[in-house]
């Protein structure tokens, strides 16, 4: 009986905690220069999953408009486009950086302290995130 | 000790201190890590453009002082920002450590059509006092960039949502208004807090 007990008890503490499929680390979200409307994002994804996880879109309430965008450094020129979706390998990760790919978050609205991120993958939303601005911003 | 003993004392001695004098020289911090110095500085191009108050100027606006230039645009979310800010920690950085004369920093605008004297205005003086930023005509603007070797085109977007594909470089144009030195991209604080001291005392 008391086997059962402490086996019960590490069934439950396994499955209790289950591993997020998708997780989201090293946020950072621009704050808008003065004058313009547009931030970018900067992020960590990580698929905790054996399926790539595909992010379509990214929406935000405090802007208006939500693009993924890579920029590129060739032969001295500077390129930034927009990509169809953000990859996410199985149980790997896809890096959200300066000079590569980022958010770019355009037409914004009244932003606060906090700026939130909606990741879609086709039609399901997948995860979403708050960010808070650092006070020394 | 012989006099033949003597000689060599005296010639491995200076040897040695010749030894030590190279090695000194050596290790003296001359050596770039990362900007490339034209082997004679180029006269910048003559051209007519806008400061960010509106005011007319010419390639005399680049004599006086050294001067840090990047070619960029005000919509531009990732790289220009990001390269402003590395720029203006640069400066900081050479002021700390007590360097007398500092670059100042001009963004010249590749995005007239957008770039207004008052955006482009608004949009430097968020990354520091004293930069200058440039605007004007797209056919004064290339006789600027062409003359230096910077690349700038458009990419088309639907309306106002375009970008435009630039060159990295940021260049060093020295007080006599010379383009005299350049770093590629992607740029990184430290490698212009090390060569700036280098090339604005090489002149």
């Amino acid at each position: 009986m008391r086997l059962a007990v402490i086996l019960l008890a590490t069934t439950l503490v396994a499955c209790g905690t289950p591993e997020p499929p998708l997780v989201i680390s090293a946020l950072e979200v621009t704050k808008p220069v003065p004058g313009r409307d547009m931030s970018a994002g900067f992020f960590v994804l990580t698929n905790n999953t054996d399926a790539v996880i595909s992010i379509t879109a990214v929406s935000s309430p405090q802007f208006a408009r939500v693009e993924i965008h890579e920029t590129t450094l060739t032969e001295g020129v500077s390129r930034m486009r927009e990509i169809d979706a953000l990859e996410v390998p199985a149980r790997g990760s896809v890096v959200l950086e300066r000079g590569g790919k980022h958010l770019m978050l355009m037409q914004a609205r009244e932003i606060g302290d906090v700026v939130t991120l909606q990741f879609v993958s086709g039609d399901a939303p997948v995860l979403s995130v708050d960010y808070v601005f650092p006070k020394d911003n | 000790m012989g006099p033949r003993n003597i000689i060599v004392a005296v010639a491995l001695a200076i040897a040695l201190a010749a030894g030590v004098f190279v090695a000194a020289r050596n290790e003296a911090p001359v050596t770039l890590t990362s900007a490339l110095a034209l082997p004679v500085p180029k006269p910048v191009p003559a051209f007519s453009l806008l400061n960010q108050d509106g005011e007319p100027v010419d390639q005399s606006v680049f004599e006086g002082q050294w001067d840090l230039v990047f070619f960029g645009f005000t919509h531009c979310p990732d790289i220009c920002p990001t390269t402003l800010q590395v720029l203006a920690a640069a400066k900081k950085a050479l002021a700390e450590q007590g360097l007398e004369t500092l670059p100042r920093i001009v963004l010249v605008s590749v995005d007239p059509e957008r770039d207004s004297p008052e955006v482009l205005g608004q949009y430097i003086d968020y990354f520091g006092d004293g930069n200058l930023g440039l605007t004007g005509t797209l056919e004064e603007i290339r006789k600027l960039t062409g003359g230096l070797g910077i690349f700038f085109e458009k990419h088309a977007g639907d309306g106002e949502n375009y970008s435009v594909d630039h060159s990295a470089a940021v260049l060093v144009i020295d007080p006599d208004g010379g383009f005299h030195s350049l770093f590629s991209g992607p740029h990184v604080v430290d490698n212009f807090v090390h060569d700036l001291p280098i090339l604005m005392g090489d002149r």
